[in-house]
C-alpha cells in the first residue's frame, strides 16, 4: 500500500507537467480548432530562453522565469496566432496538422540558430547544448525531504506541484469568475454564436493562444531540471500529454487537467507493476503511447458524418481538362534531362545526392496517396519504410534475390499499413494523425526492438541490385533506374486518381455519407488507400535502403516521419511529381545551403519547417503556388463562356411559373458572376408580373440570345442579366458596387411590365398603390439609400445592360427588388433597419442565394418562408455576417455594412438567433444571460419574468427543454431589445403551446421597436405575426408582399415547390 | 501551350547550369570520378606535400547533445603532427568535421561529401550515434577512425576504433575492466552482489547480457539484471526501480549498483537510490565529464559514483597525458579549456591514423596504409596497448575507474589492461 502511495505521489510530478501542457492544448484547440503539434516545441523554446537568461545572462531565476512565462511565451502565442493560426483555422485540416508539425521542427531550430547568432555576435550566451542537472526555478541542487520511510520529495517536485496547483486555481478563477473567462468558455462552447453576440472570437482566440503559450512556457521552465534542453524530449513529452487532451475530448479544461495528473500516476503504476511484460522489450518504454492509442480509440467521438458538408474537399484542380502535354510535358522533359544529366554532367557526389533525392521522392509519393488523395494524415510512413527495408534485408541475408525481397518488403509494409489502419481508420483528421503517430512510436519501441528483425545495431545489408547486365552499384546507373521507376510510379498514381477507384476515394474524402449512400464502402476504400500507401512507402524504403546499402532499425524513426510530412506537404501532395520535387529539395537543399549560404545546420531545418507556414496561403503547396495563382487569375479575367447548359425554354408565360429559375444545374455553368444579375432581374418581379421575368434568371445567363425569346417584359431583364455576367464588368459588382443593378435598370422594366410590377410594389405594404410601386423602384435609387449603389461600378453595368436593349431603363432590376422592404420603407419614409440588396451567397463551389433582396424596418416583422433548402438559413447567415455575400449589399440602418463580420453586425444591433437554439449549452443559465446582460438587475428582471429560469439558474443550459432553451435565448433580448432580430426557425421542434409563447415574445420585441426577420418553414403561426411575407425558393424570392395578400395556393406553391420546379 | 514550354526551358536551363557547375567544380579539384582509392593518376587526397583528412562528428542533434569537442581533439593532434614536420614530409590538411546531427541521412551525406567532393584520403575522427556512411566508406576504401561504439567498427577492413571495437559479439571477447575494477574497489568479488540496470530497448538488453556474463565471470553474484527503464523519456520518478533494486539481494540491497544508461537516467537513479538510503557502490560508464562538475545539481547527484573509462584519466600525470593537455591548449588558441572525453576521442582517433600513416612510409597509398595497419602495434598510449587488426574485432581491454568526490574526480582504480574473457 505504501508503494502505491509513493507511486501515486511521485507520478503527480510528471502528471502536473502533462496537465499544464494538455490544458494549453485544449485551450488553443478550442480557440481555433487547431491541434498544436508544436506545443512541446514552444515549451522547449521557453526552457531554452529561461536557461539563457538565467545561466547565460546571469539573471536571477524567478524574474527570468516570470519574464518567460508572463511576457515572452504569451507574446509568442500572440504572434503565432496572428501570423499563422488564425489563417490556418480557415484551411483544411491536413494543412493545419502539417503546418504545426512544420512549426514543431522549425521552432527549436530557430531558437538554436538564434543562440548561435548571438554567440557569434559575442553576446554572453551559453551554448544551447543539452546538459544535465540544469537549474530550475528552485534551489539547485534540489533540496530533498524524507516524509516517511521511502516517501520523499524534493524542492523541484514541490515547486512543480505548488505552481501547478496555483495555476489550476488561477485558471479556474479566470474561467469561472471573470468576464473574459465567461467569454472564453462561451467561444469554446459555440464559437460562431459568440460572434453573433458581438464578441470577437478572433480576439478571444488570441487570448487563448497567449494563455496556452504561457502554460507551455511554464511547463518548459518547470521541466528544465527534468528534461534538460532536448527539443526531442519536450516533443515526446507533449505527445504523451496529448493523451490527456484526448481525455478532455479537446474541449474540457478540467478533464484534461485531471487526465494529465492521472496519466502521470498511471504511467508510474505501470512502471512499478509491469513486471509481467519484462519479456517484451520496449513495453515499458511504449506505455505512454499505448495509453495514447487506447485513449484515442476509446474516447474519440465518432465523427458525425451526416450533415457534414465536406470533411476535406480536394481543392480545385487548375489543370483539370488540360492536355497531356500541358500536364506532363514539363515533367517528362525534366525526367529525360535528369536521366541524361546522370551520365553526362553531374559529378559522382551530385549523382549520389540526386539519386538519394529520387529515392526519398519515391517514399514521399506514398504521401501523395494517403494525404493527397485520401486527405488522411499518416505519421507512420517512416515505420513502413523501416519495416519493409528490415524485412527485405532479413530475406536477402537468407539469400533471396533483390527483386523478391523488394516485393516481400513492400508487401510486409502493406500488411503493416493495413494493421495500423484497421483500428485507426474510423478516427479522422487529427485523431488519425495522433493514432498513427502513437503506432509509429510503438513500432520503434517494440516491433523494431525484436532482435531477429533488427539484427542489433548493425542492421542488415541491402546490397544494390544487379539485373542481368545492369549493375546498379554505380550511383549513376542507380539514379537512372530510379528516374524510370519514379516516372512509372508517378504515371501509375495519376492513372489511379483518374480511375473509378480514384473517384471513389475522392467521394469518400469529400462526403463520406454520400459515398456510402452511393454504395462506396468508406472503410474499405480508406483501408485500401492506406495499405497502398504503406506498400508504396515500403517499396521506396527498400530502394532507399539499397541506395544506402544498409538498413538499421534507427535509420528512419517516427520523428523522421514528421519531418518528411512537413517537407512533402509543403511542396504539395496533389500530384506525385511534387513529391519527387520535395525529395530532391530535401536531399539537395541542405548541401546548397551549406555551400553557399551558411554552415549552420539549423537554417535548412528552419526553412523546411517554415515551409509549412506557407500552407496557410497555399494549401496546395509551393510547387503549385504559382500555376494555381495564375490559373485563378486567368479564370477571373476570362470572359465567362457561353453557359454549358442550353438556354432554357422561355418561361415568361405565367407569373407563377418562373421558369427563370433554371435550377441549380444551370448556375454552375453560368459562372458565379452571373447570378447577381439574375437575382436582380428576379426580384424586381416582386410583383406578380415581375416574377416571371425575375424567375427568368436562367435566361440572363444564357446570354444575349435569350432576349428574343423573352416576352416584352422579359427581354429587358434578360438582357440585363446576361450581359453583366458575360462582360468583364461583372467583377466590379462583387465589390460594394454590387448594386450596380440598382442603377438605372429599374425603369425600363417598369415600362413594359410596369403594371404588374407597380402593383406589386405597392401592395406589399398595402400602401399607396401603383405609383409608389414604380416609385419604389425608382425612388430608392434616388433616395439616400440608393446613391451608394449608384457608384461608379453601377455605370458599366448599366451601360452594358442598357445598350443591348436600347431601352434606357431596361434594367428594372431594382424595382423588383424594392418589393417588400423598399416599398414599405419608402412609404413611411423611415430608414430600413436591415436591408439586403441583390445578395448572392453560397458555400464553396455552390451558390445558394441568387440575388435576394429583403428589407425590414423597425417595429415590423418580415416573415421569410420557404421549403427546405430554399436558402433561408443562408440568408440569415448573410444578414448576420456569418457568411460573406459574394455580391450585393447589406445595410444596417441605411449604413453599408456588407464588409462587417458577425461581430460588427452584432455590435450594430443585428442579432441572429440561429437555427436550433441560440444558447451555450455548457454554460449555466446565469452565465448565458450574463453574456448578453452584464447588469445583474437586468438579469433579475428576466428571472422575474421567467420564474422557471430563475429556479434553475445554475443548471447547464443544455439540460433545459427545447422550449426553455428558446426562451433563454430570447428572454434577455426583452431587457435590451436589439435593433434587428433575425430568428431562424424559432419554432423548430417546439410544442404548439411553446410556439405561442415564443411568438408572444417576438411580438413584444416588435412592440419595443425591434425589426424582426423571422424565418420559418411552417407558415401557419407566423402569418399571424408578420407584416410582410416573402417566399424564398431555390435561392430566389418568388413572391413578396403584405401578409394580407398571401393566397393559400401561393403557400402551397411555396411548400410543395410547384412554383419552383419548372425546369427540364 | 506557351507557358509550359517556357517553364520547361527554364527548368532545363537551371538543371543544366547546376549540373555544369558541379562538373566544373568537380573537375577543377582534380582527381577523376570513379577511381576509389586512387589509381594511376595519384592517390585520392594525397599529394607529395599534403594528405587530406576529414571528420564526421555530431556537432548538433535533436536531443541537444553535442560531441563537437571531438573536432578540437583531432585538430590538436594534427597540429602537433604538422608541427613535427608532418607524416613523412606530408602536412596533414584537416578539413574539419562535418556535422551529421546524429541523423543517418546526414551521416551518409557527410561521408559522400568527404570522399566524392572533398576527396579525402581518410576520415578521422568519426564520432556519432549512427554510422550509416560506414558501408560507403568501406566500399570506397577510405581508412576511417573513430569511437568504436557502433557495430560498423567491428569487422570492416578500413574502419578502426581508436580503442578497438567496443561492441562485443558472440564468439568474440568481453572487456573485463569494469567488473575487475569494481572488484578492486570492493576488495574482491567473492560473495559480493551486484545489480545491473539498463534501458528497455534491444541495445539495453544486449548490454545486460554482456555485463551479466562479465560480472559473473569476475566472481560477482548478479542479483539484479534488468533492461527496464523506458528508453525514450527519462522517468521523473524512480521509486519503482529503486524499490526493486533495494530488495533484489534476497530482500537486501546489493553491494554495487551498475547502470549502463546515459547521464540523465543515472542522475535520476542515483539520486533516488541515495535518498532511499542506499550506501553501496554506484557505478556507470558515461559520466566522466568535467562539465558535470560545473553544476551543483549534477555534482551532488553523482557524488561518490565510480565512473568507468577506457582511457587514461585526465587526472593522470603521465607524459602522454601532459602532452595531450598541452596540445589541446595549443589548438584552443592557447586558452585553457575543461577537458572531456570527446576531445580524447578526437585526439586518439587522429593519433591512430597518424601512427599507422607513419608506419606506412613515404609511399602513402590506401594499399600501403592497409598493409601497415595489418601489423600495427604500439604500447603505452592514452588508451593502452594498441594492435591491429585485433582492434577491429575486440577492444584493447584497458581502462580505469575514477570516483567523483567533493567536486572532483579521483582515480579509484588506475588505468590498466585486463585479459578479456570469451563471450558466447
Amino acid at each position: 500500500m505504501g508503494d502505491l502511495l509513493v507511486f501515486c505521489l511521485s507520478g503527480l510530478v510528471s502528471g502536473a507537467l502533462y496537465a499544464l501542457l494538455a490544458t494549453g492544448l485544449v485551450l488553443s484547440y478550442s480557440a481555433s480548432g487547431l491541434f498544436n503539434f508544436a506545443h512541446g516545441a514552444t515549451a522547449y523554446l521557453c526552457a531554452l530562453t529561461f536557461y539563457e537568461l538565467h545561466s547565460g545572462l546571469g539573471w536571477p531565476a524567478v524574474p527570468a522565469a516570470l519574464l518567460v512565462v508572463a511576457v515572452l511565451a504569451p507574446g509568442l502565442g500572440w504572434g503565432l496566432d496572428r501570423l499563422m493560426f488564425r489563417k490556418l483555422a480557415r484551411v483544411g485540416e491536413t494543412a493545419q496538422i502539417v503546418a504545426t508539425i512544420g512549426l514543431l521542427v522549425a521552432l527549436p531550430a530557430l531558437g538554436l540558430w538564434a543562440v548561435e547568432l548571438l554567440a557569434a555576435a559575442r553576446a554572453p550566451v551559453e551554448p544551447a547544448e543539452n546538459q544535465f542537472g540544469l537549474p530550475g526555478v528552485g534551489p539547485s541542487p534540489a533540496k530533498a525531504w524524507q516524509l516517511a520511510d521511502g516517501v520523499g520529495i524534493d524542492s523541484d517536485q514541490l515547486i512543480t506541484w505548488v505552481v501547478t496547483a496555483v495555476v489550476a486555481a488561477a485558471l479556474w478563477v479566470l474561467l469561472r469568475h471573470t468576464r473574459l473567462g465567461l467569454r472564453l468558455r462561451a467561444s469554446v462552447d459555440n464559437r460562431s454564436l459568440t460572434e453573433l453576440r458581438g464578441i470577437s472570437a478572433d480576439r478571444l482566440s488570441s487570448v487563448a493562444w497567449m494563455i496556452a503559450s504561457a502554460l507551455a512556457g511554464l511547463a518548459g521552465v518547470l521541466a528544465t531540471p527534468l528534461l534538460g534542453l532536448s527539443a526531442h524530449d519536450f516533443t515526446l513529452f507533449l505527445f504523451v500529454s496529448a493523451t490527456a487532451a484526448v481525455i478532455g475530448r479537446f474541449a474540457s479544461v478540467p478533464l484534461a487537467f485531471a487526465g494529465g495528473l492521472g496519466l502521470g500516476v498511471l504511467q508510474n503504476l505501470v512502471a512499478g507493476y509491469a513486471s509481467f511484460a519484462e519479456d517484451i522489450t520496449g513495453f515499458r518504454t511504449a506505455v505512454p503511447f499505448l495509453i495514447l492509442f487506447a485513449g484515442l480509440l476509446v474516447l474519440t467521438r465518432r465523427q458525425r458524418t451526416a450533415g457534414t458538408a465536406a470533411s476535406d474537399t480536394a481543392p480545385p484542380d487548375h489543370l483539370a481538362g488540360a492536355s497531356w502535354a500541358r500536364r506532363w510535358g514539363v515533367w517528362a522533359a525534366a525526367a529525360v534531362l535528369l536521366g541524361i544529366a546522370f551520365h553526362t554532367v553531374t559529378t559522382p557526389f551530385w549523382s549520389g545526392l540526386l539519386a538519394q533525392g529520387l529515392a526519398v521522392g519515391l517514399v514521399f509519393m506514398s504521401f501523395t496517396v494517403v494525404t493527397g488523395l485520401g486527405a488522411m494524415v499518416s505519421l507512420a510512413q517512416a515505420t513502413f519504410v523501416t519495416g519493409a527495408a528490415l524485412v527485405a534485408g532479413l530475406l536477402m541475408s537468407r539469400g533471396w534475390p533483390f527483386a523478391a525481397a523488394l516485393v516481400a518488403g513492400a508487401a510486409a509494409a502493406a500488411v503493416l499499413g493495413a494493421l495500423v489502419a484497421l483500428p485507426a481508420l474510423r478516427l479522422g483528421g487529427r485523431a488519425l494523425a495522433l493514432a498513427t503517430l502513437a503506432l509509429a512510436f510503438l513500432a520503434d519501441q517494440v516491433l523494431f526492438q525484436l532482435r531477429w528483425l533488427r539484427n542489433g545495431d548493425s542492421g542488415w545489408a541491402v546490397p544494390r541490385p544487379v539485373i542481368g547486365p545492369v549493375d546498379l552499384s554505380d550511383d549513376r546507373a542507380f539514379g537512372l533506374a530510379l528516374v524510370v521507376v519514379v516516372s512509372l510510379v508517378a504515371a501509375g498514381l495519376a492513372a489511379l486518381r483518374n480511375s473509378p477507384a480514384g473517384r471513389a476515394v475522392l467521394a469518400v474524402r469529400s462526403a463520406p455519407a454520400a459515398a456510402m449512400a452511393s454504395g462506396v464502402s468508406v472503410l474499405r476504400t480508406k483501408l485500401l488507400l492506406f495499405t497502398l500507401s504503406a506498400g508504396l512507402a515500403g517499396f521506396g524504403g527498400v530502394l532507399y535502403a539499397s541506395f544506402n546499402t544498409r538498413i538499421t532499425a534507427t535509420d528512419f524513426t517516427a520523428m523522421t516521419g514528421l519531418v518528411w510530412l512537413a517537407v512533402v506537404v509543403a511542396a504539395g501532395v496533389r500530384r506525385p511529381q511534387y513529391a519527387v520535387v520535395a525529395g530532391l529539395v530535401f536531399a539537395v537543399l541542405p548541401q546548397l545551403m551549406s555551400d553557399y549560404v551558411t554552415e549552420s545546420a539549423h537554417l535548412p531545418v528552419v526553412l523546411f519547417g517554415l515551409a509549412g507556414l506557407a500552407l496557410a496561403n497555399d494549401p496546395d503547396g509551393y510547387c503549385a503556388a504559382i500555376p494555381v495563382r495564375r490559373a485563378r487569375r486567368a479564370a477571373a479575367t476570362a470572359p465567362a463562356g457561353p453557359s454549358p447548359t442550353p438556354p432554357l425554354p422561355e418561361p415568361v408565360t405565367t407569373p407563377r411559373t418562373p421558369p427563370a429559375r433554371t435550377g441549380p444545374g444551370a448556375e454552375p455553368g453560368t459562372g458565379p458572376r452571373a447570378q447577381p444579375g439574375t437575382g436582380l432581374g428576379a426580384q424586381p418581379g416582386g410583383g406578380p408580373g415581375a416574377e416571371p421575368r425575375t424567375g427568368t434568371g436562367a435566361q440572363p445567363r444564357t446570354g444575349p440570345e435569350a432576349q428574343p425569346r423573352g416576352g416584352p417584359g422579359a427581354q429587358p431583364r434578360t438582357g440585363t442579366g446576361a450581359q453583366p455576367r458575360t462582360g468583364p464588368e461583372a467583377q466590379p459588382r462583387r465589390g460594394p458596387g454590387a448594386q450596380p443593378r440598382t442603377g438605372t435598370g429599374a425603369q425600363p422594366q417598369g415600362e413594359p411590365g410596369a403594371q404588374p410590377r407597380t402593383g406589386t410594389g405597392a401592395q406589399p405594404r398595402g400602401g399607396s398603390g401603383a405609383e409608389p410601386g414604380t416609385g419604389l423602384g425608382a425612388e430608392p435609387r434616388g433616395g439616400p439609400g440608393a446613391q451608394p449603389r449608384g457608384g461608379p461600378e453601377a455605370q458599366p453595368r448599366t451601360g452594358a445592360g442598357a445598350q443591348p436593349r436600347g431601352g434606357p431603363g431596361a434594367e428594372t432590376p431594382d424595382s423588383g427588388r424594392g418589393g417588400v422592404g423598399n416599398g414599405s420603407a419608402q412609404r413611411d419614409g423611415g430608414p430600413t433597419a436591415l436591408e439586403l440588396c441583390g445578395i448572392r451567397a453560397g458555400y464553396d463551389g455552390g451558390v445558394v442565394l441568387h440575388g435576394v433582396d429583403l428589407a425590414v424596418r423597425p417595429g415590423e416583422v418580415l416573415a421569410l418562408l420557404g421549403p427546405n433548402g430554399a436558402g433561408k438559413t443562408t440568408a440569415c447567415r448573410v444578414a448576420a455576417g456569418l457568411l460573406p455575400a459574394q455580391a450585393g449589399t447589406v445595410r444596417i440602418g441605411g449604413r453599408d455594412a456588407t464588409r462587417d463580420g458577425a461581430v460588427g453586425r452584432s455590435r450594430a444591433g443585428v442579432l441572429l438567433a440561429p437555427e436550433g437554439r441560440g444558447i451555450f449549452p455548457a454554460l449555466s443559465i446565469e452565465e448565458n444571460l450574463a453574456l448578453f446582460l452584464t447588469d445583474a438587475q437586468a438579469r433579475a428582471a428576466v428571472y422575474d419574468r421567467f420564474p422557471r429560469l430563475a429556479e434553475r439558474r445554475t443548471v447547464a443550459a443544455g439540460s433545459l427543454s427545447g422550449g426553455e432553451q428558446q426562451m433563454l435565448a430570447l428572454a434577455p433580448l426583452l431587457q435590451r431589445p436589439p435593433g434587428v432580430l433575425i430568428a431562424d426557425e424559432p419554432s423548430l421542434g417546439l410544442a404548439p403551446r411553446v410556439v405561442d409563447e415564443v411568438y408572444a415574445l417576438l411580438g413584444e420585441l416588435r412592440a419595443a421597436g425591434t425589426a424582426l426577420l423571422l424565418v420559418e418553414e411552417k407558415a401557419a403561426e407566423i402569418l399571424g405575426l408578420a407584416d410582410t411575407v416573402a417566399f424564398l425558393s431555390q435561392g430566389r424570392l418568388s413572391w413578396c408582399g403584405p401578409r394580407a395578400e398571401v393566397e393559400p395556393d401561393r403557400l402551397t406553391e411555396a411548400y410543395l415547390g410547384i412554383a419552383t420546379g419548372g425546369n427540364p | 501551350m506557351l507557358r509550359p514550354i517556357r517553364i520547361l526551358a527554364a527548368a532545363a536551363a537551371a538543371l543544366a547550369l547546376v549540373s555544369a557547375c558541379n562538373s566544373a567544380s568537380g573537375s577543377s579539384s582534380g582527381g577523376g570520378s570513379g577511381a576509389p582509392g586512387g589509381g594511376a593518376g595519384g592517390v585520392r587526397g594525397v599529394t607529395p606535400t599534403t594528405v587530406k583528412v576529414g571528420g564526421i562528428v555530431s556537432m548538433t542533434s535533436a536531443g541537444g547533445y553535442s560531441k563537437k569537442d571531438t573536432d578540437l581533439g583531432a585538430r590538436a593532434r594534427y597540429l602537433r603532427a604538422n608541427a613535427e614536420g608532418g607524416v613523412h614530409g606530408r602536412k596533414i590538411e584537416y578539413l574539419g568535421a562535418e556535422d551529421d546531427g546524429q541523423d543517418p541521412g546526414k551521416n551518409m551525406a557527410a561521408a559522400r561529401k568527404l570522399v566524392q567532393q572533398d576527396k579525402v584520403f581518410a576520415v578521422a575522427p568519426m564520432s556519432s550515434v549512427t554510422f550509416s556512411g560506414a558501408d560507403f566508406l568501406e566500399q570506397e576504401k577510405v581508412p576511417t577512425f573513430g569511437w568504436g561504439t557502433l557495430p560498423s567498427f567491428c569487422g570492416p577492413k578500413y574502419i578502426y576504433g581508436f580503442n578497438g571495437c567496443l561492441v562485443p559479439s558472440p564468439g568474440g571477447t568481453l572487456n573485463q575492466t569494469w567488473p575487475e575494477g569494481i572488484a578492486t574497489v570492493l576488495g574482491g568479488a567473492r560473495g559480493k552482489s551486484v545489480a545491473v540496470i539498463a534501458n528497455d530497448s534491444d541495445a539495453g538488453k544486449f548490454g545486460i547480457r554482456t555485463f551479466r556474463t562479465g560480472f559473473a565471470a569476475a566472481g560477482f553474484d548478479v542479483a539484479y539484471a534488468k533492461a527496464s527503464v523506458p528508453a525514450t523519456a527519462v522517468p521523473s520518478d524512480w521509486s519503482a526501480y529503486v524499490k526493486d533494486i533495494l530488495a533484489s539481494n534476497g530482500g537486501r540491497a546489493p553491494d554495487a549498483v551498475v547502470s549502463v544508461m546515459q547521464t540523465p537516467n543515472n542522475i535520476g537513479l542515483f539520486t533516488a537510490l541515495k535518498r532511499a538510503g542506499y550506501q553501496g557502490l554506484l557505478s556507470d560508464p558515461t559520466d566522466y565529464d568535467p562539465g558535470l562538475l560545473a553544476k551543483d545539481a549534477t555534482r551532488q547527484a553523482l557524488d561518490g559514483v565510480h565512473v568507468l573509462l577506457q582511457f587514461e584519466p585526465f587526472e593522470s600525470t603521465s607524459p602522454a597525458m601532459e602532452r595531450f593537455k598541452a596540445d589541446i591548449k595549443a589548438a584552443n588558441g592557447g586558452r585553457d579549456v575543461p577537458l572531456n572525453m570527446h576531445m580524447l576521442t578526437g585526439y586518439m582517433s587522429a593519433d591512430l591514423f597518424v601512427s599507422i600513416a607513419q608506419k606506412a612510409g613515404k609511399d602513402l597509398t590506401v594499399e600501403s596504409f592497409q598493409a601497415a595497419a595489418q601489423s600495427f602495434s604500439d604500447t603505452g598510449t592514452l588508451v593502452g596497448d594498441r594492435s591491429e587488426p585485433k582492434g577491429q574485432k575486440d577492444s584493447f581491454g584497458c581502462g580505469a575507474l575514477v570516483q567523483l568526490r567533493n567536486g572532483r574526480y579521483e582515480v579509484s582504480v588506475p588505468f590498466m589492461c585486463h585479459p578479456p574473457i570469451p563471450f558466447q
